[in-house]
């Protein structure tokens, strides 16, 4: 493509809810990958578009518009990514995690989300399969799910059919610019002039900030997921311990691992999540399986019976104050960053490229988008490792 | 504790595991079998001294097998299924399922003999139930005395059709066709290798008499290539082609049959080496093979492999291989035993015999021209090659990882190993390249080697 009006870098979900974002606001986007599509974070996700798992903040309010964009998006590009709105059940067995619950649900309900709250009874009349342990729970009809490969990549096919394109197989090695403004980037096979490039290369964006001369702390937070063989309907909605959401604000280093449960539609149950934070060690951990299969079985004890058939890992890319960043580069104008979601990323990837469109294209914007600019990390003293 | 660990209780384990023994060393075999044997000496539950005239030479397989058993220094754990597995520091761990527990073998020496299994293409209609591997067939036969059908029908490549058409015909079965896709002409250009593998022709002569008493006479040059299930859902005929040097077709006949036998060789099951972290390679064949040095020392010290997982080439060829595994892993344990002069000479012929197999079966591409959007391509997931191409052409898929992730093509119960190899060259094909090794290793990797319940998983420390 000749003279594109914005490159986007990383063909992950991110940076295809940006291109479609910006393809829709009218410019002719081109999107560069050194891989195929979704082959970063994106291909290792469960396809999480959550408003439960947030409190009160610029993120949950980024979330709610997210959620609402992601069945927009879904009509508008006709579908084919098994988006489905089934709801989470967050449920809780200590005291202590009970009324942290009950306080956190009431703090959502004030700020849109939709909650209700559930005893024994309630609960095993929508998931009749859940453990008898559990007596309290906060089902929250909003939360939806998605095949996150499949949703970058349909989107993608949307932009190549509204006149944009997609190059995979460069490696980005030089970010131009001239006198602070943008002018465009250096692949190892290609240059390309362009005024505006998005920075949507996830656990990577701090790389390409730095061909910038910018700081950007994004670091790898590893997780694992089980995938079970095809088993009859099990675990209806996403369900999940409320120590998730401790994990999940968490800045430890070290393995924290709560029960996430939820089956999909070609009938295997995926089972999460840990979080830790080895750099991009890749091996299989064994000791993190037998603890995901441990927590999973104490939600739904049926799951004992059921095969495990694969596992895989991914790297969240992880910012330390965990928030996303969305915004204008520190240094060099016209170039933008979009990454840093963390666990979050296939939930808030639509409302990301919304937010960058709209201030690429001077329009007012449904949030106030300071909480996320990269320019909060400037002279920190946040280090990736 | 044990010297020596070894997996699999086919002929290249069971060779393996009585040299070790013999040469002083402790061995503990595991075999995921319920009984010794392996595929080719698969044996029903008890009596099998009846199966003995199904069977070229099961007569070496049962002194074999009784061997193993009657060697004190072997100790046999069978219906042991390896979940997965990992080596560090000269230290192999095999996560094992046993009798429904998990038990954790840790061992510096290993030898792998995990074997092959039958390889599928595909082809409109051979999702139907009926349409069955020659490997299946044999298995009902050897292991249950189960005859699958009244009418079969025996095709694809490979000189394990005939044992299999053989046993059709001594259990009473009528095979209304034996189809063989090459000519018998591309044996000519080995001719000398034959010579020196007179047993191999004896066994050939052994299935041809056998198979004659059935008046079957084989056709070469000729495939299945569709398959049809009448109002129950189940085989009622296949569409028969005659095919040129490419397998492309030429003309197509119908007839009617209960049962079809298709197979085209074999896929070495190399899931535990690749997990341990061996070194593979892609073969001649282009099956994906566990690399070895002449001492059967795949690149992992310590971490020997013999029989097909080092490349196909049958059961002498598998026993001479285990023999010298054995004796370098029981001298890597410090057993006095060298690997013999006349070992290497006979490994060297039962390998040219086997490369001369090679030859003469090759699997040409024009298989791909007899499938159809509609062909399902993975049985497990119910992906067609519309499917794929979709996420080729619209989805922008440009490697088989991809293709794969995105329809999901490969990642059902089977976890890939029936689709996985030739979905790899079907999404070359629509990219137009060729099929990196890189790809076709990626194809048969499988870090979860065979489904565990979470229960066993969870128990374990």
């Amino acid at each position: 493509m000749k003279n594109p009006d914005a490159i986007v870098i990383g063909a992950g979900v991110v940076g295809a809810c940006c291109a479609l974002s910006l393809t829709n606001a009218g410019l002719k986007v081109l999107i560069i990958d050194r891989g195929p599509v979704a082959s970063g974070t994106t291909g290792a996700g469960e396809g999480n578009i959550l408003v439960s798992d947030k409190g009160p903040g610029a993120e949950l309010t980024l979330a709610i518009r997210s959620r609402d964009l992601w069945f927009d998006i879904n009509t508008d590009i006709g579908g084919g990514f098994e988006l489905e709105a089934k709801g989470g059940v967050v449920v809780s067995r200590s005291a202590k995690g009970i009324s942290d619950l009950k306080k956190l649900s009431v703090l959502q309900k004030e700020n849109g989300v939709e909650v209700i709250e559930l005893d024994g009874a309630g609960l095993r009349k929508i998931e009749p399969y859940l453990s008898e342990s559990v007596e309290y729970g906060v089902l929250y009809p909003g939360d939806a799910q998605c095949q996150p490969m499949l949703a970058a990549a349909q989107i993608i096919r949307a932009v190549k059919k509204r006149g944009g394109s997609f190059i995979q197989g460069e490696n980005v090695i030089a970010i131009n610019s001239n006198a602070g403004s943008l002018i465009g980037i250096t692949t190892d096979k290609n240059n390309y002039s362009c005024p505006i490039v998005i920075n949507a290369t996830g656990t990577w964006a701090g790389e390409i900030a730095k061909l910038a001369g910018s700081h950007l702390p994004i670091m790898p937070r590893r997780g694992f997921i089980l995938v079970t063989a095809p088993a009859p309907k099990i675990v209806h909605h996403k369900v999940y311990d409320a120590d998730y959401v401790a994990n999940v604000a968490s800045s430890d280093a070290d393995l924290q691992s709560s029960a996430v449960v939820e089956g999909t539609a070609s009938g295997t149950i995926l089972i999460g999540a840990s979080r830790e934070r080895v750099g991009f060690k890749a091996d299989l951990d064994i000791s993190i399986l037998r603890q995901l299969a441990r927590q999973a079985i104490s939600l739904f004890p049926v799951l004992s019976s059921i095969g495990l058939l694969r596992a895989y890992r991914g790297f969240r890319p992880y910012a330390p104050d965990h928030l996303p960043v969305i915004g204008e580069d520190a240094n060099i104008s016209g170039l933008w960053h979009a990454a840093g979601h963390e666990g979050a990323g296939i939930g808030l990837s639509p409302a990301t490229g919304e937010l960058i469109t709209a201030q690429i294209t001077n329009q007012s914007t449904f949030i106030d988008p300071t909480p996320f600019s990269p320019k909060r990390f400037q002279g920190s003293e946040y280090v990736a490792v | 504790m044990h010297n020596v660990v070894i997996v699999g209780g086919g002929p290249a384990g069971l060779s393996a595991a009585l040299t070790a023994a013999v040469a002083g060393a402790p061995v503990l075999l595991l075999d995921s079998n319920p009984r010794l044997g392996g595929q080719y000496w698969r044996t029903p539950a008890d009596n099998f001294g009846d199966q003995n005239e199904n069977h070229f030479d099961l007569a070496t397989g049962l002194k074999l097998i009784n061997s193993v058993k009657a060697q004190s220094n072997i100790q046999v754990l069978s219906g042991a299924q390896i979940w997965s597995a990992s080596h560090k520091d000269g230290v192999s761990t095999l996560r094992v399922i046993y009798q429904g527990s998990e038990k954790i073998i840790n061992t510096g020496n290993l030898i792998l003999a995990t074997g092959a299994y039958d390889r599928s293409l595909p082809f409109p209609g051979w999702d139907i139930p009926g349409v069955m591997t020659p490997g299946g067939v044999q298995s009902l036969i050897k292991g249950h005395g189960v005859v699958a059908g009244k009418r079969v029908v025996v095709a694809g490549s490979g000189p394990f059709l005939l044992p299999v058409a053989a046993g059709l015909v001594k259990s009473g079965a009528d095979v209304v066709e034996l189809l063989e896709a090459n000519k018998s002409w591309r044996w000519a250009s080995s001719i000398l290798v034959l010579l020196e593998n007179l047993s191999k022709i004896k066994e050939g002569f052994y299935y041809i008499e056998a198979i004659s008493k059935g008046k079957v006479r084989a056709r070469f040059g000729q495939a299945v290539v569709g398959a049809y299930a009448g109002e129950n859902g189940e085989l009622e005929s296949v569409d028969i082609a005659k095919i040129d040097r490419n397998f492309k077709i030429k003309k197509v006949r119908n007839i009617k049959c209960d049962v079809a036998a298709i197979g085209w060789g074999f896929t070495a099951d190399t899931s535990l080496a690749g997990a341990l972290g061996c070194k593979q390679v892609v073969a001649k064949d282009e099956s994906v093979v566990v690399l070895i040095d002449s001492k059967q020392q795949t690149s992992i010290t310590g971490v020997f492999a013999a029989g097909e997982i080092t490349g196909i080439g049958g059961s002498e060829l598998s026993m001479i291989e285990g023999e010298i595994a054995g004796k370098s892993a029981a001298k890597f344990v410090g057993c006095a035993v060298d690997i013999s002069r006349s070992d290497l000479i006979i490994r060297a012929k039962k390998q040219r015999f086997a490369a001369a197999l090679i030859k003469a079966y090759p699997i040409k591409s024009g298989w791909r021209s007899w499938l159809d959007e509609q062909t399902v391509l993975c049985r497990c997931e119910e992906v067609d090659l519309a499917d794929l191409k979709d996420s080729i052409v619209e989805l922008g898929a440009t490697d088989s990882r991809t293709a794969k992730l995105l329809t999901r093509c490969g990642m059902g119960l089977c976890q890939g190993r029936i689709c996985g190899r030739f979905v790899v060259d079907l999404v070359a094909d629509q990219l137009n390249i060729s099929p990196t090794d890189i790809d076709r290793i990626a194809a048969v990797s499988r870090p979860i080697i065979t489904p565990i319940p979470l229960g066993v998983l969870a128990a374990g420390e």
